[in-house]
């Protein structure tokens, strides 16, 4: 029997379809996914779905949901099957769960209100459902006693204990590292296995590859390309399906190595911290011309904080950096995770590359010489930073670098908020400069596959320890560096 | 701020214009009435006391036999002249103050921080009082002490404002390519507070209009004969059964400015 079947769903705002009609069905026991990039109309889709699109926005299409056939243009006719037919996971548990309520409680709630059990049927539920999750531990716990994953769990026990047999996820994994995504994952399949529907809404390959079934891809509101999951990504018709399969890092070929040039800058015994916590001691490196060096690790292990401290912004706590001999106070530079917030907000951004140029005494038309080189429409520079899409800002970033002629990059995460079609060409970028302007560079990035294939050497840091633990290696090195 | 909390945009421009026309009413008032009309504030007649409007005397006399509309005109002229100078210094002061505070950070933060809040406990028109008492002149007096009681609000803002600007990876990355504090004041300092400067400034403005009437009209700010808002209103307020017209007159000016001060200042959306 078909859980979910939803047929010709059109999205519009004011008359402007944005997006175009999809059919889906979600059968038990076998996951969707629903693939595409930021704008691509993925989330549209699930909200008409569920009735929860925003009020300018309106869907046209019919839903049936087990025996309830619903219209899409009617949203209010979704309501009564929130939580009972159709549950949401929520995109970050931490900031949906009730700060102030104990695990345990928050589950108890649900079953109590959404699915109507007494309160001492409701609490047996509840521990119930914490110990089939294996958090019957963490029953007495506030929110921010726990650790992200357990939060996870218990706001899947709280979404679920509706009773609703259809688990919706969206973008279930933003902003996690790779072993927290695998994680979430496998509990996505593991509630999955005990009956109902799953429908995951990802930009992540890594994530489609591993919750399997079936598959569609969206792009500009379209679908693109459906079928089953493993056979999508092993052999995609579509070119876009392609490009957006050869984009994820798994895929990317291996760099070659290049020679070593000039060393730029050598760290001795570094150690930093941050609030009181030693986040990484005993950390020595150095970095050659045209060489990458990645730095990988999960959330707050120190990887901004490194860069802080190699690029001399904040103080070692003990253990020194050195920059080769001549070079100019401005060699040292960084590329930042969000570029929006890099540039000054109220000018446009031919202003602010020309004001660099100017600065650094570089002819005008370096700049026009280097658009090209970057991909990048000279129409930009008359926008505001706000205007211009991430990937084409991240780029207007590094062209803004290139005007300072820097010997050294640090890239803090440059490309987390990015689609993996245009990671690729940032990446890319970044490689060619190195190669090109004979700049060495310290690639930041949570994504080890994305490291593995671009760094010429790894540095992988540890996750902080709290605690008086400060003697202890923190630091693994991989490769040989220099 | 969400565009929920917002005025819409439509009503907001609507109710700039209206703050704006008000403003300029009376300060045309001010500087065009009496080239229109020629005549003294301070001459006195007094078998015209409390008679009505004549063209010579667009507003008609008070109890002296003054020109009604003389006289306001050069209170039109007084309080926004003390008022825009002490919003000019204590804006200057602030924001030299307020940046200095939020770059340096330390000591520099902690000290103009405390004095601010120390100013700030007092009441502000006991202070304008104490200051009046010390400085010889009472226009003087009235800016100085006008200033020193508006620079903490501008001082706040820039300070608060600029702190998070400094913070900003936008700051760190200009620095990062060379650039002085100059520039990062110009490009990323400036505008940023700048909306919120003018808004404080006009709202400064009304304040300051509000305290030398306020005290003008308990005797303890401008001497008599100078016209001004305050005492007007006061010195009309015994003869309200036979001169209406002559109390109401500086009563709908001051009115009017401040209405017009405040929407200019509240309907920024910013």
């Amino acid at each position: 029997m078909t859980l979910l079947k939803a047929d010709d769903i059109t999205v519009a705002q004011g008359g402007t379809p944005i997006l175009h009609p999809v059919s889906l069905h979600l059968e038990p026991g076998e996951p969707l996914v629903i693939l595409g990039e930021t704008g691509s109309g993925k989330s549209l889709l699930a909200q008409a779905i569920m009735g929860t699109l925003p009020r300018d926005l309106a869907a046209r299409g019919r839903v049936v949901l087990g025996d309830h056939l619903l219209d899409a243009a009617r949203p209010e006719g979704f309501r009564p099957l929130w939580g009972r037919q159709i549950a949401v996971l929520p995109q970050e548990p931490w900031l949906s769960l009730d700060p102030l309520m104990r695990a345990g409680r928050q589950v108890t709630e649900a079953h109590h209100l959404v699915r109507g059990l007494g309160t001492q049927d409701a609490r047996a539920q509840a521990a119930t459902d914490l110990d089939r999750l294996g958090l019957a531990h963490a029953d007495t716990r506030y929110p921010h006693e726990l650790s992200g994953g357990m939060a996870q769990r218990v706001a899947i026990a709280a979404a679920r204990a509706g009773g609703a047999g259809i688990v919706i996820a969206d973008e279930p994994t933003k902003g996690l590292d790779a072993a927290r995504r695998d994680e979430v994952a496998d509990l996505l399949l593991a509630e999955l296995a005990r009956g109902g529907g799953l429908l995951v809404i990802t930009h992540d390959l890594a994530l489609a590859r591993r919750i399997g079934g079936r598959m569609i891809v969206l792009r500009a509101g379209r679908v693109v390309e459906t079928g089953p999951t493993a056979a999508v990504m092993a052999v995609p018709t579509q070119a876009y399906t392609r490009d957006l399969i050869a984009a994820d890092p798994e895929n990317w070929p291996a760099r070659s190595r290049r020679p070593a040039g000039a060393p730029v800058l050598t760290a001795t015994r570094l150690a930093a911290g941050r609030g009181g916590v030693r986040l990484f001691s005993d950390l020595s490196f150095d970095l050659s011309a045209g060489r990458i060096l990645g730095v990988t690790g999960p959330s707050g292990c120190g990887k901004s904080t490194l860069g802080d401290v190699v690029l001399g912004l904040a103080p070692p706590a003990a253990g020194r950096v050195n920059r080769s001999a001549g070079l100019a106070p401005t060699a040292f530079q960084k590329l930042y995770q969000d570029p929006v917030a890099a540039f000054p907000r109220h000018r446009t951004l031919g202003r602010t590359l020309a004001d660099v140029a100017h600065r650094h005494g570089q002819p005008r038309d370096r700049i026009d010489t280097l658009l090209p080189r970057l991909g990048l429409n000279p129409v930009l520079l008359t926008r505001t930073p706000g205007g211009v899409s991430g990937g084409e800002l991240q780029r207007l970033a590094l062209l803004r670098l290139l005007l300072v002629r820097p010997r050294f990059i640090f890239a803090d995460e440059p490309t987390s908020r990015l689609d993996p079609i245009t990671q690729k060409q940032v990446i890319d970028l970044l490689r060619d400069t190195a190669a090109a302007e004979g700049c060495a560079i310290m690639l930041v990035s949570h994504d080890p596959e994305l490291v593995a294939r671009t760094a010429d050497h790894v540095l992988s840091l540890a996750p902080a320890k709290t605690g008086g633990d400060l003697s202890g290696q923190a630091v693994k090195r991989a490769g040989g560096l220099g | 701020m969400t565009d929920a909390v917002m005025i819409p945009r439509r009503a907001g421009h609507a109710l700039r214009w209206t703050g704006a026309a008000l403003v300029a009413a009376s300060l045309i008032l001010a500087v065009v009435g009496p080239l229109a009309v020629p005549g003294d504030p301070l001459a006195q007649s007094l078998t015209k006391a409390l008679s009505g409007p004549e063209p010579a005397a667009p507003l008609g006399y008070d109890h002296l036999g003054r020109s009604i509309f003389h006289r306001l005109a050069a209170a039109l002229r007084l309080s926004p002249a003390i008022a825009i100078a002490a919003v000019l210094t204590a804006g200057l002061a602030g924001l030299v103050l307020g940046t200095w505070a939020a770059a340096r950070g330390g000591w520099t933060d902690r000290i103009l921080t405390m004095l601010a809040d120390a100013l700030l406990a007092l009441p502000g028109l006991l202070l304008v009082l104490m200051v009046l008492a010390i400085v010889p002149g009472t226009a003087p007096g009235f800016w100085a002490g006008l200033s020193l009681v508006l620079w903490v609000e501008f001082f706040r803002l820039t300070r608060a404002a600029t702190r998070a600007v400094l913070a900003s990876p936008a700051v760190q990355a200009t620095r990062l390519l060379g650039f002085g504090p100059v520039y990062v004041f110009r490009t990323h300092i400036w505008p940023e507070i700048a909306p919120m400067m003018l808004t404080a400034a006009a709202f400064g403005t009304a304040t300051a209009i509000m305290a030398i009437a306020a005290l003008g009209f308990v005797h303890v700010g401008m001497r008599a004969p100078t016209p001004e808002l305050g005492l007007m209103m006061v010195e009309l307020l015994p003869y309200w059964r036979e001169a209406p017209l002559a109390l109401l007159s500086p009563v709908m000016a001051t009115f009017a400015l401040l209405l017009g001060l405040t929407l200019l200042a509240g309907s920024r959306d910013t």
